[in-house]
């Protein structure tokens, strides 16, 4: 799919630029994901034409035409399959989906289950500011119990969803956690999920200024630390469970897990797995009497 | 009422008995012996038990629809016994093989009033006493009912040979109880005299379901992405399609919801294939938003939308066509759409094939209905259509170099602004579900919101002017014409065929739809003036057609037909009905 011309030649920041102007709250997490990704695509050689950026409805959504690429920016909670349905029919586009995490583990919760089962083939960052921000400080599912928001002033009585926990449960092939204040983490850990063969989940703790009160871009910043200088080995799902465990005190970022046999979704599929060519280039009329004599 | 020329016969078991299985081999082998058929499933929701049954309506003349009752009832079990008795005609027959059958008052009576025949055959011991397996009883009966029929068993032994051509050490058992169930002797049973003249030219007919031909017609417009939830009558769309994915080398994915469903499609379609999704209607109820999506970023997008009766989960394994009012209206806001309806294998064949181009041409929602009656019956034809050309409405390769992002979704006259694919080496978009100005990007402005969203709805003109007008069966001056849209074809075009063959003096005709929305009135309008009375058939509780087309001209047929209770029209009832116009 991709033109000759555009593989070989160097990809600078300037092409991912927008003419248009951001609309994010001052301070917002926000700025630094979208800078982090264009440079971690850039970094991994990738052209806006053959970057497939998929954003789901929420603040961050607003940000799909303030960035180049092939972009979609479609329903709320919505957008893995949507990104899943692009992926499948066509492997070479680097697809990345982004949606927060009240789309993710609220509306859409059932699509990053079968999202982790399939093991698309996409980077999948959820920007987690335990809120729905766009609609003004609801609780999401990520808000922490007893903490007092717009739609529940006497605090959750839920237990929040750990995403690290459910989707390492799950089975994921790669998770990662970074905080939205370190661009330079953000786009070390976005670079290897883009390299990922299958669904890379990334999970940004964002600081949302204006609603989310509890957990500010201070207080992330006194706790996180890069797992990745430690000891910790990624390829250990158990390992990776225990050392993303504590959401509250030493928060672990950097690559949690990565499976180094993943196997993306179109090459376990049996039909397609050898195919040599891309679902979107064998459009044209199929013969159809080897079946129809069956039925003669 | 009973119909000249045609034959019926019915098989009713428990599920699981292999009703199916049986009405199949039953359909191949009236074909081969040169005559024509129409296969009717009904089965209840669940996989044990309960009854089901396949009626062959068969002739020596071409026929598409059922008769209400049947000539031969032949019954596997008790609860099947008494769920059709009722359906056996004057003089009938049934032919059982329930041991110890106790006939309660009203079924006596009912049997006594129509002089039927009820011949209990002691088929598992027979087939024990002949060295068969228990599972061979129902060829046991094939072979008892043959008989019965007069038919040549050449044809019938054929069938099962070719039934059977994986497991070749079963053929040889089952033509052994074939022929002890012809040997099968009753003092009623006498050999009927069905007098029809078979055609040699004929046996190599297709026996093709509407789900068989729409799944054939998606393979031939080049669909190489299918996703679907599974949903009855829609599930056999996607169990062929997976049958023969090795062979057609086409992706077909179950998804864990018809969410997910729709948002795939939609995914694919806008990455550049042909994606196609299909559904009944509690499924196509939660992919209304996804229809909504595809209206606003012009993807396009096909969904088969195959009727059931609800609400809710309704009758899951009935027929109905309730769902066009759904169809045209589903999804939040305003924008344009098309919707087409099937009515046998050959227009599903045909309108899939359109439903891409439309939908690709248009960059827009098309939901193609189809309905229980014709996706899981069996229809006898010739072949099926010629293939429809494939237009996919996508900016060539060498003209990519000249596009501007604001082309993607610039105002045209036609409303169709330009399309081109991620990863094509061109200025790039954003396929917003916010409202966008030319590249997509968002806009809340009042001027160019009102720009796009007339340039939207623009479409529906451009795509109105194209479509054809209804289609009409018969003499534009007429007595009565009938105006129906899906399965309602079926009856009512071998209901006019029946009525001109017994010597009718009224002039009958049948105006059918099938290209629905945008919907043309012009032709019906102008036939209407012509026609002494007209008569909307419709296989739901409210005229749906009556309703939109009255929204659309204000016109109002002089009466409609509506049948709401899970079962197809009858060509009798349809002949009931100009009886009754002539009384």
């Amino acid at each position: 799919m991709s033109c000759n011309t555009c593989t070989t030649k160097t990809v600078s920041l300037a092409e991912y630029a927008s003419p248009n102007a951001l609309t994010w709250c001052p301070g917002c997490g926000n700025f630094g994901i979208q800078v982090a990704l264009k440079q971690a695509l850039v970094a991994n050689g990738i052209t806006p034409h053959q970057a497939m950026l998929c954003f789901d409805i929420g603040c961050n959504g607003n940000g799909s035409d303030k960035i180049d690429g092939y972009r979609f920016h479609g329903l709320h909670g919505r957008i893995l399959p949507l990104a899943a349905g692009i992926s499948c029919a066509n492997t070479q586009l680097t697809v990345v989906a982004e949606a927060g995490d009240g789309a993710t583990f609220g509306e859409g919760v059932n699509h990053f289950v079968h999202s982790i089962r399939a093991n698309f083939d996409m980077t999948f960052i959820c920007h987690n500011n335990e809120n729905y921000g766009l609609t003004k400080g609801q609780a999401s599912a990520t808000t922490r119990e007893d903490v007092p928001m717009n739609s529940s002033p006497d605090g959750v009585s839920s237990t929040p969803i750990h995403p690290q926990r459910f989707a390492l449960a799950l089975g994921a092939t790669f998770t990662a956690r970074i905080f939205s204040g370190d661009i330079l983490g953000m786009n070390r850990v976005f670079q290897a999920a883009i390299k990922h063969k299958g669904f890379a989940f990334v999970e940004v703790l964002q600081n949302c200024p204006t609603y989310n009160k509890a957990t500010p871009h201070e207080w992330y910043q006194k706790r996180v630390y890069n797992v990745n200088d430690t000891d910790h080995d990624v390829s250990n799902r158990a390992a990776a469970l225990a050392v993303s465990d504590d959401v509250n005190e030493k928060i672990a970022t950097g690559i949690i897990y990565q499976d180094p046999n993943s196997v993306p979704f179109m090459s376990r599929d049996m039909v397609r797995k050898d195919a040599q060519t891309e679902l979107i280039n064998e459009v044209s009329h199929y013969d159809i009497t080897q079946f129809t004599s069956r039925m003669r | 009422m009973h119909i000249q020329n045609r034959f019926v016969v019915k098989v009713s078991g428990a599920s699981g008995q292999g009703i199916n299985s049986v009405g199949e081999t039953i359909s191949k082998a009236i074909k081969e012996t040169g005559l024509h058929s129409f296969g009717y499933r009904e089965y209840p929701s669940l996989i044990k038990g309960g009854f089901a049954s396949f009626q062959i309506d068969f002739s020596d003349a071409p026929l598409v629809s059922s008769s209400a009752q049947c000539d031969i009832l032949l019954v596997l079990s008790v609860g099947a016994f008494n769920a059709y008795y009722n359906s056996v005609a004057q003089g009938g027959t049934i032919i059982h093989s329930v041991i110890g059958l106790q006939l309660s008052d009203a079924q006596q009576q009912y049997i006594a009033e129509k002089e039927l025949k009820v011949v209990f055959v002691p088929a598992q011991q027979l087939v024990k006493e002949a060295g068969g397996h228990p599972l061979m009883v129902n060829t046991f009966l094939l072979g008892v009912l043959w008989q019965l029929l007069g038919l040549a068993f050449e044809p019938l032994i054929e069938v099962l040979k070719r039934t059977f051509a994986k497991k070749p050490d079963v053929i040889e058992p089952n033509v052994t109880m074939l022929e002890s169930g012809k040997a099968f002797q009753d003092e009623k049973l006498h050999a009927i005299e069905l007098g029809f003249t078979p055609d040699q030219t004929i046996i190599d007919d297709l026996i093709i379901s509407g789900n068989e031909a729409l799944a054939l017609g998606a393979v031939a417009a080049g669909v190489r992405a299918y996703y679907a939830y599974p949903m009855t009558p829609a599930s056999s769309i996607l169990g062929y399609l997976a049958a023969i994915s090795h062979e057609t080398g086409m992706f077909v994915k179950q998804i864990e919801d018809e969410i997910s469903v729709a948002e795939m499609t939609v995914g694919s379609s806008f990455a550049g294939t042909r994606a196609m999704c299909g559904t009944s209607g509690g499924g196509f109820d939660l992919m209304s938003e996804t229809v909504s999506l595809a209206g606003i970023t012009e993807t396009p997008f096909v969904c088969v939308l195959a009727q059931r009766p609800g609400p809710a989960t309704g009758l899951p394994t009935w027929t109905n066509s309730g769902d066009l009012l759904l169809a045209i209206f589903a999804g939040h806001g305003e924008f344009s759409r098309v919707v087409l309806a099937a009515s046998d294998p050959a227009s599903a064949y045909t309108l899939t094939q359109v439903a891409h181009n439309l939908a690709e041409e248009y960059q827009v929602p098309v939901i193609l209905l189809t309905e229980k009656q014709i996706a899981e019956s069996h229809f006898q034809l010739k072949d099926l259509p010629e293939n429809i050309e494939i237009k996919r409405g996508l900016v060539s390769e060498d003209k990519l170099d000249s596009l501007q992002k604001m082309d993607r979704y610039a105002s045209t006259e036609s409303g169709v602004s330009l399309r081109w694919l991620p990863g094509q080496c061109a200025p790039t978009f954003d396929a917003n579900s916010d409202e966008h100005l030319g590249d997509g990007s968002l806009t809340e402005d009042a001027g160019p919101a009102k720009e796009i969203f007339e340039k939207r709805m623009r479409k529906q003109t451009a795509i109105k002017a194209v479509f054809p007008e209804p289609q009409l069966i018969g003499e534009e001056t007429c007595d009565i014409l009938f105006v129906g849209w899906g399965s309602a074809k079926l009856a009512v075009t071998d209901a006019l065929i029946q009525y001109q063959k017994t010597g009718g003096t009224k002039k009958l005709s049948y105006l059918h739809y099938e290209y629905m929305f945008p919907l043309k009135t012009d032709r019906l309008q102008q036939l209407a003036n012509t026609a002494q009375k007209v008569v909307f058939v419709e296989n739901n509780g409210t005229g749906q057609l009556a309703k939109l087309i009255r929204m659309e001209s204000g016109y109002e047929p002089n009466d409609i037909l509506l049948k709401n209770d899970g079962r197809p029209f009858y060509i009798t009832e349809i002949l009931s009905y100009i009886s009754g116009e002539e009384a």
